[in-house]
C-alpha cells in the first residue's frame, strides 16, 4: 500500500511540476521517500541498471549512453534533468514504473552524484557501475577527492560490473579486492605530454601507498601511464582505449576499428565517447551502432552554447566553478584554436546550489594557458573579477592583455561595440545564465 | 631569505601554495632574495639559516603519512620554533603540531607536541566560510574552513572568536593557533592570498625575528584589497544574517 502511494504521490508530484513549468525532477522523490523511505528496494527493475558517477562527464556521457541503447533498440529510463541524489533517482524510477512497482523499461541508466550515490545504492546494486574520474571538484561541499573517494566506496556492491577509467590513478583503486572489472583509457600513442601538467600534481604520490608515482605518458593534468615505486599501483591496459586520436581533425579510433568523428573537440569529449564506447560494449549493443549514434554526436545539456554578440561569434564553454581540470581543458581547447580571440572569464556566484565567497580554486587553475598569441585580450568579469586580477597577476600574462570588467553587462556592451574576433567565455551554470541573457543564442 | 617548504607535493590542497607565492613576491617587493626550499620524501631537513618553515593543507591520509615522516625530525623542529624560528602551517598541516591525533575508530597517534591541543577527527566534514578578529592583524580575518576535525584545548588561537563559521572545536570558536613566532590556521583562501593585511602580519614576524627594521611603506597590491574588501562585504552580510 506504501508502495503504491509513494508511487502515485510520486507521479502527481512530477505531473504537477510539468504543470507549473518547472523541472521538479527530485522534489516528487523527496516525498515518495516520506511516505515509503525504502521504496527503492521495493521496486522491480529491468535487468540492466547503468550508473554512471565520477567528477567530471557524468552528464555528457549518461546523455551518450541513452542514445546509444536507444539506437540498439532499447528503452530507456534516465535522469536526463541531472537530479542525481536519492530524490531525483527516486523520481526517476517510479516516475517509469507501473501502479503495481515494476520499472518499465529495458534499461535504467542513472547519473548518480559521487559523493551521495552511497545513499541510493544501499537499496540496489547497479549491475554495471561506471566511474568516470575523481577529480577536485567543488570542494567547498566534497573537501578532497580521497574523502569522496571514501564516500562512494560503500555504493559499490561486490557483484556489480565496475568500469574504470584506466588513466586516473584515484578512482582506479575501486578494483583493489573487486572481482568484475573492465577498464577504458586513452593509449600512450595518443598522449601529449611526458610528465603531469598543470599547478598542482595530484598523482605524485601514490593513493594506496603513499611512495612517490612516476609517469610513463600524460593526456591531461595527472591523468595518464602512472606507476608507483614502491606497490603494484600502476595504469592497468584497457579493455577499451583510444588507440589513435586527432584534436584537429577531429578523428578519433577506439580499438585500432571504430573510428569516430567528433563534433567538440576537446579531450573531454574524447574520454566521455570512449566511456561511452564502453558501456555500449558492456551492454552488448554492436560496436557500428554505438559508432554512428556517437559519431558527430552533439551534446544538448547546454554545456556548449554557440552564440552571437555584434559582429563577434562566441562559445560558451561551461567550466564549472571549483574544478581546476574541467577549466584547465577548457582553457587547453581555446588554446589550441588559431584564430584571433578574446576570452571572457566569469566568476559572479561561485556555486547555483550554496553560497561560498571561497575563490583557492582559481590558484589550482592553469590561466598561464592564456598566455598565446591568438588570444588578443582576457576579460575578467563578475563578483569575483578583482581576485581573478590578481591570480592573473601571478601569471605571465602580459598585463595590457587583461582587464577587469566587473559587471558582465559592460563588458558585453564592450564587445558589441568593437571587433569581430571569436569570443570565448569560460563560466560556471551559476553564472552563464547571466551571459546568454545578453547574447543571441544560435540554434544547435 | 629561506623558506621551508615542508612536503609541497602531498599537502598542496586549496592552493595552498599560493600563500608562499603572495610572501615571495611582497619579500621580493621589500629588496630581498627569496629561496624556497622543498622538502620531499626521504630528504634530509636542516632548519639552520631558515628564516620560515611552511606547510600546506593536505587529505587526512596525506597528513597522517607526513607526521609518521616528521617524527625523525620532530625534536629539532621543536627547538627551533622554541627559540623563535617563525613557522605557518595551514589547513590539516596545523593539526600536525598538537598532542595527540585521534581517529575516529578511536586510535590515538602522537602529533609533534609543539602545541599544546588535541585533535579528534570526525566522521563528517565541517564546511563554510569564516570571518573573525585576530590580534595580530587590525583588520578582519576571512577564509574558509573546510577540515574533518575538532581541535580542543588550545589557549591562544590565531582568530580570538570567529563572527561566522566554525571555529578549532565549535561555532563561532576561536580559530587556528599562536604562539610566539609561529602560527597555524585551518582557514583555506588561501589565507594569505585572502588577507593582505595578514600577510603584512606574517612579513613583520619574520622581519622582527630577522632583525630587519619594518619598512615604511608596504607594497600595493590593489586587486588583493579590491577582493578582500568584497570578500569581508559578502560575510559581514553573511554574519548579520543577510
Amino acid at each position: 500500500m506504501r508502495l503504491w502511494l509513494a508511487i502515485v504521490i510520486c507521479k502527481l508530484g512530477k505531473l504537477a511540476g510539468r504543470l507549473l513549468g518547472g523541472r521538479g525532477s527530485s522534489l516528487p522523490g523527496k516525498l515518495a521517500l516520506k511516505i515509503c523511505p525504502d521504496v527503492l528496494s521495493r521496486v522491480k527493475l529491468p535487468p540492466q541498471v547503468i550508473a554512471i558517477s565520477g567528477s567530471n562527464g557524468k552528464t555528457s556521457t549518461v546523455e551518450m549512453v541513452a542514445a546509444v541503447l536507444r539506437a540498439a533498440g532499447k528503452t530507456v529510463a534516465y535522469n536526463r534533468e541531472g537530479s542525481n541524489q536519492i530524490e531525483g533517482i527516486t523520481t526517476l524510477i517510479l516516475g517509469n514504473a507501473t501502479f503495481g512497482g515494476t520499472v518499465k523499461a529495458d534499461v535504467l541508466l542513472m547519473e548518480a552524484d559521487e559523493r551521495y550515490a552511497a545513499r541510493t545504492f544501499r537499496y540496489f546494486s547497479p549491475t554495471l557501475f561506471a566511474v568516470t574520474n575523481l577529480y577536485r571538484d567543488q570542494l567547498t561541499r566534497n573537501g578532497h577527492p580521497e574523502w569522496v573517494f571514501d564516500a562512494l566506496r560503500p555504493a559499490v556492491s561486490g557483484n556489480t560490473h565496475l568500469l574504470l577509467n584506466a588513466d586516473d590513478p584515484l578512482s582506479s583503486c575501486y578494483a583493489v579486492g573487486h572481482d568484475k572489472v573492465s577498464w577504458f583509457g586513452l593509449e600512450a600513442a595518443v598522449a601529449a605530454f611526458d610528465a603531469p601538467t598543470g599547478i598542482y600534481n595530484d598523482g605524485a604520490v601514490c593513493p594506496l601507498c603513499r611512495a612517490p608515482m612516476t609517469y610513463d605518458f600524460v593526456h591531461y593534468n595527472h591523468i595518464g601511464g602512472y606507476r608507483c615505486t614502491n606497490c603494484d599501483h600502476r595504469r592497468p591496459t584497457p579493455d577499451f582505449a583510444v588507440t589513435k586520436m586527432d584534436l584537429e581533425s577531429g578523428e578519433l579510433v577506439i580499438n585500432d576499428e571504430v573510428s569516430i568523428h567528433l563534433a567538440f573537440t576537446s579531450i573531454y569529449n574524447v574520454c566521455n565517447v570512449l566511456a561511452t564506447y564502453a558501456v555500449g560494449r558492456l551492454c552488448g549493443v554492436d560496436s557500428d551502432i554505438i559508432r554512428q549514434t556517437v559519431d558527430n554526436f552533439v551534446l544538448k545539456n547546454g554545456r556548449l552554447v554557440q552564440f552571437t554578440l555584434g559582429a563577434h561569434k562566441g562559445t560558451l564553454l561551461t567550466s564549472k566553478h571549483e574544478n581546476s581540470v574541467a577549466y584547465d581543458t577548457n582553457l587547453r581547447y581555446i588554446r589550441q584554436t588559431t584564430d584571433p580571440c578574446t576570452v571572457m572569464i566569469i566568476v559572479d556566484a561561485v556555486s547555483r546550489k550554496y553560497f561560498t565567497a571561497e575563490t583557492s580554486w582559481l590558484w589550482d587553475i592553469d590561466f598561464d594557458l592564456l598566455n598565446a598569441d591568438h588570444i588578443q585580450k582576457v576579460m575578467l568579469c563578475g563578483r569575483y573579477a578583482n581576485d581573478l586580477a590578481q591570480r592573473m597577476t601571478y601569471t605571465h600574462l602580459p598585463p595590457e592583455k587583461w582587464c577587469v570588467c566587473p559587471s558582465i553587462a559592460d563588458a558585453c556592451e564592450q564587445l558589441k561595440a568593437a571587433g569581430d574576433e571569436h569570443l570565448y567565455v569560460a563560466t560556471c551554470f551559476s553564472d552563464k545564465g547571466k551571459l546568454l541573457a545578453l547574447v543571441e543564442k544560435e540554434d544547435v | 631569505m629561506r623558506i621551508l617548504h615542508l612536503y609541497p607535493d602531498e599537502m598542496n590542497l586549496y592552493g595552498s601554495y599560493a600563500n608562499l607565492t603572495v610572501l615571495t613576491r611582497q619579500w621580493e617587493a621589500l629588496g630581498q632574495t627569496v629561496t624556497v626550499i622543498p622538502v620531499k620524501q626521504g630528504d634530509t631537513v636542516d632548519f639552520t639559516d631558515v628564516d620560515l618553515v611552511y606547510m600546506g593543507a593536505g587529505t587526512e591520509r596525506a597528513r597522517d603519512a607526513v607526521l609518521a615522516r616528521m617524527q625523525r625530525f620532530a625534536k629539532p623542529l621543536a627547538a627551533a620554533v622554541a627559540a623563535g624560528l617563525p613557522l605557518l602551517f595551514v589547513g590539516t598541516a596545523l593539526e600536525l603540531l598538537g598532542q595527540t591525533i585521534t581517529a575516529p575508530d578511536g586510535t590515538v597517534t602522537n602529533g609533534l607536541g609543539i602545541a599544546e591541543f588535541a585533535v579528534t577527527q570526525t566522521a563528517t566534514r565541517i564546511v563554510g566560510d569564516v570571518l573573525g578578529d585576530s590580534g595580530l592583524c587590525g583588520e578582519p580575518v576571512v577564509g574558509f574552513m573546510n577540515k574533518c576535525t575538532h581541535l580542543t584545548g588550545v589557549t591562544t588561537p590565531l582568530i580570538s572568536a570567529c563572527r561566522l563559521g566554525f571555529g578549532n572545536a565549535a561555532e563561532k570558536d576561536g580559530e587556528g593557533w599562536r604562539k610566539g613566532n609561529a602560527l597555524g590556521s585551518e582557514l583555506t583562501g588561501p589565507l594569505l592570498v585572502k588577507n593582505p593585511a595578514l600577510l603584512r602580519a606574517v612579513t613583520e614576524i619574520v622581519w622582527n625575528y630577522k632583525e630587519i627594521p619594518l619598512p615604511e611603506t608596504w607594497p600595493e597590491e590593489p586587486y588583493a584589497a579590491a577582493g578582500y574588501a568584497q570578500t569581508v562585504q559578502q560575510l559581514t552580510l553573511r554574519a548579520n544574517g543577510g
